[in-house]
């Protein structure tokens, strides 16, 4: 079951079409702005999405498509917790190794579910990257997400198709918005190990524990009772 | 591997079974929500009613046994740990078939003896009676029940088992600069060599609580985070508490252990610069890993050269 959804949500956006005037006006579209900004330090941010637009009659469904490189991830059982707690509704679109360093994982998407609500704050971590000799930190840059608009009131107009909620029962129509002010998307820096240690601290590191593990089989061998 | 077969093969078990049976997963009635942390502090409790008898049975005064038990129950470890979510106490109550199975193994066909030299023991250790009373056990069987899939997930994931992520171990640096690197794998093998030539000497009662102190000590990961990983420090702490009765240290040497709490400290601040400010503290974990290794090895040597088994303690009475 978990598979098919799963399934469902990657054959979504299989047609681009420029009908954004259909179900939407034109007018009304120029008032829809985004932002996104990114808070915290070290390994785990929070993204803040915000969508603004003006005043309408529709019952306006936001969902914001954001795609997230190999270098950070968010946790399925966080974003769970989340969405009994807050509300917060977020979809990943593939499974995500939580403890997997960034050269051994791959990108995903995430898709921000904002209905009934404007911002929406989503927890990301960052993963731990290949170990450098020549930088101490790594920068991750996150693109900017594509917005996705839908009315209840309105069924006109083929945009993008995708999840109606994040419960991922059922797809949507949904309308591209294409002509956003332009922003560049968030980025953040993460710290790297020094690789041109390797030798120390392996050495090092051996010879502690050796030590270690002689004392205590002295005092083992001298003290146990045998 | 399908990710419930993993999960359902893990050493959380059985925990597993109780949570989905209480239904702690149906979102829908609220009344089972907490079931789960329930569990979890009823095998606290448990665990300390075991210490208790245990240690009344091994001659402790019932006093005593009370005092020492409450070190165990009243901790603030133990009690966020199991609130927090996490099973560790539950795991301290069952025996893990293959850590403790050396040591019941030893109690039970002759432990080796100081005659035989270091050497002969060791190869003692691995003879034709040792391997015999194994192939009773009930390793065996269950893993002919349930195959491969289950000695991978519940034993020997902590063999191949490893974490880069920052965590007290003392091979967390080593075995992050080195991931990539096929020899990477060697290093891999000397950690659990040090760690097994470690776990062959001892008693049985002591062993347990020093045997699972040097597993967790020695071992490739080493975590403390709640909730969404082991707490491997409750593993030993509480079987800790049946040996404390039994410890001759001089009050100026037990003060000895609160260098458990400053190098516990001090690469706890470093970790928190790492994870929360992003500050470039790799070199300092490593140091303080190192040095939180000498800290526990110092103290477990104390407490292996200071402890008196029952017999001799009742000779001396006599």
């Amino acid at each position: 079951m978990f598979r098919c959804c799963l399934l469902v949500t990657l054959l979504c956006f299989i047609h681009r079409g420029n009908s954004e005037e259909d179900c939407f006006p034109s007018e009304w579209l120029k008032s829809v702005s985004m932002s996104v900004k990114i808070s915290k330090a070290g390994f785990h941010r929070d993204l803040h999405y915000r969508v603004q637009w003006s005043k309408t009659e529709q019952e306006v469904h936001a969902l914001l498509v954001q795609k997230l490189p190999s270098g950070v991830y968010m946790d399925e059982y966080q974003l769970d917790t989340l969405r009994r707690d807050t509300g917060l509704e977020v979809l990943l679109d593939s499974k995500v190794d939580v403890e997997a360093p960034e050269y051994l994982s791959s990108g995903f998407t995430a898709l921000v579910f904002l209905s009934g609500r404007r911002e929406a704050v989503v927890p990301v971590h960052g993963r731990y990257h290949r170990p450098s000799d020549s930088s101490k930190r790594v920068k991750v840059e996150l693109e900017s997400p594509r917005l996705l608009l839908r009315s209840e009131q309105c069924e006109r107009g083929v945009a993008v198709d995708a999840p109606c909620t994040a419960s991922n029962h059922s797809i949507c129509s949904w309308t591209e918005i294409l002509e956003l002010e332009d922003h560049a998307g968030v980025s953040l820096e993460l710290p790297v190990g020094d690789s041109s240690m390797i030798i120390s601290v392996c050495g090092v590191t051996v010879l502690t524990t050796v030590l270690c593990c002689v004392y205590l089989l002295r005092n083992i061998w001298k003290h146990g009772s045998f | 591997m399908d990710a419930w077969l993993c999960v359902m093969f893990s050493v959380t078990l059985l925990i597993r079974l109780a949570l989905l049976c209480f239904g702690v997963y149906q979102d829908q009635n609220l009344r089972w929500v907490h079931c789960g942390k329930l569990l979890f502090l009823g095998s606290d409790l448990l665990s300390a009613l075991l210490l208790f008898r245990l240690l009344v049975l091994h001659c402790s005064a019932r006093s005593l046994a009370s005092v020492h038990c409450s070190m165990w129950l009243f901790n603030p470890l133990t009690m966020a740990v199991s609130t927090c979510g996490n099973a560790e106490s539950l795991l301290a109550v069952l025996i893990y078939p293959v850590t403790y199975a050396l040591p019941v193994a030893l109690s039970l066909v002759g432990a080796p003896s100081r005659g035989r030299g270091l050497i002969q023991n060791l190869v003692w250790c691995f003879s034709r009676d040792l391997f015999l009373e194994q192939c009773s056990s009930a390793s065996p069987f269950t893993a002919c029940e349930y195959g491969w899939d289950f000695l991978q997930e519940s034993s020997l994931f902590h063999l191949t088992h490893r974490d880069i992520h920052h965590n007290f171990s003392p091979y967390f640096s080593m075995l992050y600069v080195t991931a990539e690197h096929h020899w990477s794998v060697v290093l891999v093998l000397v950690c659990f060599l040090l760690q097994l030539l470690l776990l062959l000497l001892s008693s049985l009662a002591f062993c347990c609580s020093i045997h699972t102190a040097v597993f967790v000590r020695f071992n490739k990961v080493c975590t403390s985070q709640m909730p969404f990983s082991r707490s491997y420090f409750l593993w030993y702490l509480c079987l800790l508490t049946l040996v404390l009765s039994r410890l001759t240290l001089s009050l100026r040497r037990g003060l000895g252990l609160l260098l458990w709490f400053v190098g516990q400290e001090l690469w706890l601040s470093h970790a928190y610069y790492l994870e929360f400010e992003g500050c470039n503290s790799f070199a300092l974990i490593w140091i303080a890993g190192l040095l939180f290794l000498l800290i526990n090895s110092l103290i477990l040597g104390q407490i292996i050269s200071h402890y008196r088994p029952a017999e001799a303690q009742l000779k001396k009475t006599d």
